[in-house]
């Protein structure tokens, strides 16, 4: 009973919840596929690309709110931006933080010490720079509910966290799927020694690989800022999320972390409508747990290469 | 290479200089300068930095200033000094930040913790110090009797803000139905652990969730929307009622929406937006040094020092400020911490909100609570419980 008195609404607010997640899981399952590392230091990259479209869009609008086709430019350019310093963000990332590791042949901890201290630098000097209040986003358009699915209303900001999702996720698919490059980190996931062997430039690929990552988690880090709020630790319990959404879907896996993403946005979603809210995150990670359980590599199954 | 030398020999000089610089304060400390008076310090302890960080920014420079006019003022048989120690307002944040006070052997006393769940936390070890704590903002109910020798706070406590704001929702607000949202703090749960009950005595219809802070409230949003409340009260600190007003308008919730004291500050209208913020309602037992006319000196004298007007608890922190100072100000050139703890059990002080005196379990006279409201983009006071409530 419960369940079903607001279920399309929470399933409608658990998908635009969901898109955000797979967009920052990509960037988990990206580096992950192909360096089999967990880069904690990417909910920084979501941070930066919400500081980055939030400065322009803070320049670019005044008192009033934009309406009509200046609306979706703006957006277009937060998400341009986002993306820009996002993918930049990662770029030095994995240049400073994880390229002279690999060159020494660190072991496995010591990525994942310099991915959380990577995490903690990024997160206190934006904290330090520009405060550790959370910045709202001016807004861009007038939120409101634009049309209703069985009942339940779907509000303008669904509709373009939705739309900008999913062109890039759908972007992103043929780019692995279809392109040189696609096919360089599909090599590179499957096995790295052998790739190199046949030509393919791997620290050219794995730079390329966290650039995509942090360009997805970029948008996403703006278009989170443009519904919620910019601050400087803003990225740590999406980052949580997107990771777990990663490893439910299979991790290593694109169609995985979509999928993982927008399956954990929904159970969140409707998982309070039963009991208090406070159970929210309890619920998710129980399903975690229990679809581990029973298929221990995600919902998809591992590995970049096969699969894309 | 040659850099690599530079460095080499930079690093264990600059160490060198640090502790250098850190034994010249601590051996400063304590001792007299300045015309052979003592120097003591009074304390803030507060979150200032975090999430809530500009509450407690606000009471941090009231304390300062009322700090340095004391001194300004040069009637003091010893010099005063201020200190701060950030505990981010988290309960695991108040320990540390009190351990560091108490360590500090010229700290007489301590204005502070601010939010509840550190006090709780902190307390037993101001008690064990011997070292007065006085906080200007610790709301929770239960604090005043679990024991604590030294503790004192000159805002009455939630129960008496819990029922005010419920008579304003049922008799004012004319609420029949009434959605509870509290943030599962120490604070959070004790507020709405008094708001419901009075509710309900009140013959109005109450439903209950708890809903840790995030930054996601649409799904909140929408259970609340679904159960059409005539008007919805959130237990919480203001960054999560931010948030949380902006999920209720945008999932089309157009009733009345109150907070408590944790809620109400102007970081509240800007985070939500001016616009999702307009009306909203908020219960408090602190006054407003803005538009207080016996608080004119002190919101000049702020603005002047901070560029910035006193904000909600700055006027509650200056007056405990004062309130120490005078009792300070009776015990000679050399009180000790003991002394300023037991001599304040009997303080009689007239501040700018209140007359500070104490019950014996450290609970301030007199409950007045204020009920706020955002209009035009600014918070401004509706009045006192008691004149709107008839």
């Amino acid at each position: 009973m419960c369940l079903t008195h607001n279920f399309w609404q929470l399933t409608i607010s658990g998908l635009s919840d969901g898109f955000l997640y797979a967009l920052i899981a990509l960037g988990y399952t990206l580096v992950y596929g192909v360096l089999q590392l967990i880069n904690f230091a990417h909910s920084e990259v979501f941070m930066a690309g919400g500081f980055g479209g939030l400065f322009v869009v803070q320049a670019l609008v005044g008192g009033k709110t934009p309406h009509g086709i200046s609306s979706v430019m703006l957006v277009l350019l937060g998400v341009i931006v986002g993306a820009l310093v996002g993918g930049a963000v990662a770029f030095l990332l994995e240049r400073v933080a994880y390229r002279p590791l690999r060159r020494r042949n660190a072991p496995k901890l010591a990525f994942l010490i310099s991915a959380i201290g990577a995490s903690l630098f990024l997160v206190n000097i934006a904290g330090k720079e520009f405060g550790r209040q959370a910045i709202p986003m001016p807004d861009l358009y007038t939120n409101g509910n634009v049309f209703s699915v069985f009942g339940a209303q779907v509000q303008t900001n669904y509709v373009v966290v939705a739309i900008a999702a999913a062109v890039m996720l759908v972007f992103l698919d043929r780019l692995v799927a279809k392109t040189r490059l696609g096919q360089g980190i599909r090599a590179v996931a499957q096995d790295a020694d052998t790739a190199s062997l046949m030509g393919v430039n791997i620290d050219r690929v794995i730079s390329q690989t966290f650039v995509i990552g942090g360009l997805l988690g970029g948008a996403a880090g703006f278009l989170f800022g443009m519904v919620f709020n910019v601050q400087n630790n803003m990225g740590f319990i999406p980052g949580v999320k997107a990771f777990t959404a990663a490893v439910l879907g299979g991790i290593g896996n694109i169609r995985g972390a979509v999928l993982g993403g927008l399956v954990l946005g929904v159970v969140e979603n409707l998982g309070v409508s039963c009991v208090e809210s406070a159970w929210r995150d309890v619920i998710a990670f129980g399903i975690l747990v229990l679809v581990l359980l029973f298929r221990p590599t995600g919902l998809l199954g591992e590995r970049l290469g096969r699969s894309a | 290479m040659e850099i690599k030398t530079m460095v080499r020999a930079a690093v264990p000089l600059a160490l060198g200089a640090v502790v250098l610089a850190g034994c010249s304060s601590s051996s400063s400390g304590g001792t007299g300068n300045g015309g052979g008076k003592k120097t003591f310090a009074i304390a803030y302890q507060g979150p200032l930095s975090g999430d809530n960080a500009q509450l407690g920014i606000n009471m941090d420079n009231a304390v300062k200033l009322a700090v340095k006019q004391a001194n300004d003022k040069g009637d003091l048989p010893f010099t005063l000094k201020f200190v701060d120690a950030d505990d981010q307002g988290t309960p695991d944040g108040g320990p540390p930040a009190a351990q560091k006070l108490i360590g500090e052997s010229d700290v007489i006393a301590v204005i502070g913790p601010a939010f509840s769940g550190a006090t709780k936390a902190s307390e037993p070890l101001f008690s064990q110090a011997h070292l007065l704590s006085v906080s200007p903002s610790a709301t929770n109910p239960n604090l005043t009797s679990l024991g604590f020798s030294t503790f004192f706070r000159v805002v009455p406590p939630d129960d008496a803000q819990g029922k005010e704001a419920a008579n304003y929702l049922a008799k004012v607000v004319k609420a029949k139905k009434v959605y509870s949202v509290d943030d599962k703090s120490e604070y959070g749960v004790g507020l709405s652990g008094v708001l419901e009950p009075q509710l309900k005595t009140d013959g109005v219809t109450v439903i209950h969730d708890g809903i840790p802070p995030t930054k996601d409230y649409s799904a909140e949003a929408q259970k609340v929307k679904g159960a059409n409340p005539d008007a919805v009260y959130y237990s919480g600190y203001y960054a999560d009622f931010a948030l949380f007003t902006k999920a209720l308008k945008a999932a089309g919730y157009k009733g009345p929406l109150m907070g408590g004291d944790g809620d109400k500050d102007t970081q509240y209208v800007v985070q939500a937006g001016a616009a999702n913020a307009e009306g909203t309602l908020f219960s408090c037992p602190c006054s407003d040094a803005t538009v207080d006319p016996k608080a004119k000196d002190f919101a000049a004298a702020y603005k002047a020092m901070f560029n910035a007007d006193p904000g909600t608890y700055s006027p509650e922190s200056y007056d405990a400020t004062n309130a120490v100072i005078s009792v300070l100000k009776g015990l000679g050139a050399n009180p000790t911490r003991q002394q300023v703890a037991d001599a304040f059990k009997t303080v009689d002080f007239q501040g700018l909100t209140k007359e500070i005196k104490f019950a014996p379990n450290g609970e301030v006279a007199g409950t007045t609570i204020f009920i706020y409201q955002v209009k035009a983009g600014k918070i401004v006071v509706v009045g006192t419980t008691a004149d709107l409530i008839k």
